[in-house]
């Protein structure tokens, strides 16, 4: 009964990294498309959403169903609730990583000296995602504290990133349409990064039964 | 399992009552007999003392007489009894058919042993003829015989609880002595051991099987040992996966590779590496087809392979491989790059030659342009030799150069006859050519050395200002030979310096045409130098110049 059931844990864990992948990848993708300027690069992001979105479905009724049928209590039920919240923080990184996908593949987006702040704070923020999932994968408190400390820097990214569109728009010759582009795509990487944040107090909370911060 | 000791315990027991109580019986046996003929024999003597008092005294003997233990009956000749003193005479039979009665009666004595059917117990009986005829017969229970025995109970019982006791402590003590040697084995050592013989087909046995045993263990660690040696001294990592895609085994480069400590053993690839290209060759692996693709980790390439491993037609887990193609693909792009850039090296002049050529065929030169043509073609042609000379040296010295011919010469010998070749093309450019140094003996191939200090000198002098100046200086140092082209020409940027040993490497890619060349003499040099396991060094300044020192070994 017990080893039934520590199998479907396994599952629900392997699901969980699989679809953190996916995250990590929708959002490189993205990332990499801003920075070279290639807006083919992101055309394939919009599918990965979707393919995420699938799988948070896949993981909540597979956390349901262990929550029904097996009814866990003290740790695993903290596992179990955990990756149900999970996977919405994952599902929405990969809507707002296929959110920048659009915006660039609409807009004429150019490898530029702006960009190039923006694409600082894209590595920071993957860094974040990357992170956040390697310390579920490794159930490591130590990384998950430092991921949430580290939203810090990309705040701070994107002050300077508003502070430069703020000079941006002040020049005669902007195109005010691109200001306003990158500007969203630096809210969406700063709503990541607050995502990844989720997910690191979530590993917290299933970890100690406390979200910590 | 019973235990040996108790079991000959049992055994020593057993025989041993066994023993006491037959001889018990037989004793008893022999005993009776001899109570029973003492018995008759005293029986004998009180009939003979009886009849001697029945014939004095008449039936007046038996008034007085007192009998206990025996019974006595006096009986006339025709049987009829007259005295009996256990039962009422007119009660009882004829007692002429009775065995010592009629014995008695016909040879005046007579004995018997039997059943009295009168008093149902068994009897001694003897008779005595008197004088008169009549009979006087004793008879006395073999009871009285049993009751002595019985007698001798308590003795026999006392008796044989000491048996008991005696035989229970030698039992314990003989079976503890002769399970001892058994207990004491060393198994270790089953030769030296000094029991019983009969030991000695099982001991050899063991030990023998043993020496087998230890020979096979040690093969197995050998060959376990050999196994985890070369795979763990593998560059490439590799790792085992069971079916369900839990880690079995993982080497220590794949371990550095994926950052991954020793607990990663039993847990999911997935944790070590959430690529999903490898995520999906391993799946595909895991399903019985082999795959292979090429991922970057830690900003290097590298190409894995999955194979299932399949047993009896079910796939058994899947084995990783990871190796390093990061040299291999930047080498693949030289490659393409060399291609590219032979072909439009070797166009380039064919070009201008078909040109040339095809004006002179339609016979639209002018007389006086002929021999200039000409001599373009001819240039033209001389430096698609010269290329392809240099692409054929190229590669000979990519081969090894094994068939060419190391000799002792004299590097400043090589140097000057070089600088001499070189001096007209040097007026030319208005740069002035120097040599200096002593004369350096080495081993080498000449051919090579010469190309080395050639092509240096070249560059040197191309690559130079009007009025620029080239030293070549060759030092004999203690186990090397030292060559140095010092220029003062234009120099290297830093970022190019790498590079111009690569095939074709142009730094200034506009003007290769205007400064000649076929841009594969640096590569000559870096060659022929790694035949002769000789460093290169380049120092350059931009605009101050270039020295570039070559160091063989002596």
């Amino acid at each position: 009964m017990r080893l039934k059931f520590d199998e479907q844990l396994d599952l629900l864990n392997k699901e969980l990294i699989t679809m953190g992948a996916f995250c990590e990848n929708a959002i490189a993708m993205s990332a990499k498309a801003l920075t070279e300027g290639n807006p083919a690069l992101a055309k394939a992001v919009p599918d990965l959403s979707v393919e995420i979105s699938h799988k948070e479905r896949e993981i909540e009724t597979m956390c349901l169903k262990l929550l029904l049928q097996r009814q866990p209590v003290a740790r695993d039920l903290r596992v179990v609730s955990s990756a149900l919240k999970m996977v919405t923080d994952m599902a929405r990184i990969g809507d707002q990583s296929a959110d920048i996908a659009e915006i660039i593949t609409l807009a004429n987006i150019r490898a530029t000296d702006d960009t190039q702040i923006i694409y600082d704070m894209s590595v920071a923020v993957i860094k974040m995602v990357t992170d956040s999932i390697d310390a579920f994968v490794k159930k490591d408190m130590q990384m998950a504290k430092a991921v949430i400390d580290y939203d810090d820097v990309v705040d701070s990214f994107f002050d300077k990133v508003k502070k430069m569109l703020t000079r941006l728009f002040s020049k005669p010759e902007t195109d005010g349409e691109y200001a306003i582009d990158l500007l969203m795509i630096a809210k969406y990487f700063e709503r990541i990064g607050d995502h990844a944040v989720n997910i690191a107090k979530w590993v917290l909370f299933s970890l100690t039964g406390n979200k910590g911060g | 399992m019973t235990s040996m000791t108790k079991r000959i315990f049992h055994s020593i027991c057993l025989v041993a009552l066994t023993v006491f109580l037959a001889s018990l019986v037989l004793i008893m046996g022999v005993l009776y007999e001899y109570f029973s003929n003492v018995e008759q024999a005293q029986l004998k003597m009180q009939t003979i003392l009886a009849a001697q008092g029945v014939t004095n005294e008449g039936i007046e003997y038996f008034h007085d007489l007192n009998v206990k233990n025996y019974r006595i009956s006096w009986i006339d000749a025709e049987g009829n009894v007259i005295f009996d003193s256990a039962s009422d005479t007119a009660e009882m039979e004829n007692h002429l058919e009775r065995e010592e009665v009629r014995e008695a009666l016909s040879s005046g004595y007579g004995e018997s042993r039997r059943y009295s059917a009168t008093l149902m117990e068994r009897f001694f009986y003897t008779a005595q003829r008197l004088d008169d005829g009549t009979i006087l017969r004793l008879s006395i229970s073999q009871n009285s015989i049993l009751t002595l025995l019985l007698g001798m109970a308590q003795p026999i019982c006392i008796v044989f609880a000491i048996a008991l006791v005696l035989s229970v402590v030698l039992a314990v003590q003989i079976s503890k002595k002769i399970v001892k040697p058994l207990n004491g084995i060393d198994l270790d050592h089953p030769l030296s051991n000094e029991g019983y013989d009969e030991l000695s087909p099982f001991l050899r046995r063991i030990d023998s099987q043993q020496k087998q045993l230890w020979g096979q263990k040690a093969e197995l660690l050998q060959k376990e040992n050999e196994l985890n040696t070369i795979i763990g001294s593998m560059n490439e990592g590799m790792i085992l996966l069971n079916q369900k895609g839990k880690i079995i085994s993982i080497n220590p480069a794949a371990a550095k590779l994926l950052d991954a400590g020793t607990d990663c053993i039993g847990s999911d690839m997935l944790s070590l590496c959430r690529n999903l290209k490898l995520q999906e060759i391993l799946a595909k692996a895991l399903h019985g087809e082999q795959g292979e693709n090429i991922i970057r980790l830690h900003e290097e390439s590298y190409q894995i392979n999955a194979d299932p491993i399949i047993s009896e037609n079910v796939v058994k887990g899947a084995a990783l491989f990871f190796f390093n193609v990061t040299e291999k693909e930047k080498a693949e792009q030289i490659r393409r790059e060399f291609t590219a850039n032979v072909s439009h090296e070797l166009k380039t002049p064919l070009h201008s030659i078909s040109g040339y050529a095809e004006l002179l065929k339609n016979d639209m030169v002018r007389d006086d342009d002929k021999i200039p043509f000409a001599g373009k073609i001819y240039d033209e042609a001389g430096r698609m030799i010269r290329l392809v000379e240099d692409i054929i040296s190229l590669s000979h010295l990519d081969e090894g150069a094994d068939d060419m011919q190391r000799e002792n010469i004299d590097l400043y010998t090589l140097a000057d006859k070089a600088v001499q070749s070189l001096e007209p093309y040097a007026n030319a450019v208005c740069v002035t050519l120097e040599l200096s140094g002593v004369p350096s003996v080495l081993n080498g191939i000449p051919q090579l050395l010469y190309s080395v200090v050639y092509n240096l000198c070249d560059n040197a002098i191309k690559y130079n200002h009007e009025n620029g100046k080239v030293i070549v200086n060759i030092q004999n140092e203690n186990n090397a030979v030292a060559l140095s082209v010092q220029d003062t020409g234009i120099g290297i940027a830093p970022g190019h310096q790498e590079r111009i040993f690569e095939r074709f490497y142009r730094v200034d890619k506009s003007h290769s045409k205007a400064v000649g060349g076929t841009g594969l003499g640096l590569s000559i040099v870096k060659h022929a130098a790694k035949i002769h396991n000789a460093k290169v060094e380049v120092k350059s300044l931009v605009g101050k110049g270039t020295t570039v020192i070559v160091t063989f070994p002596k």
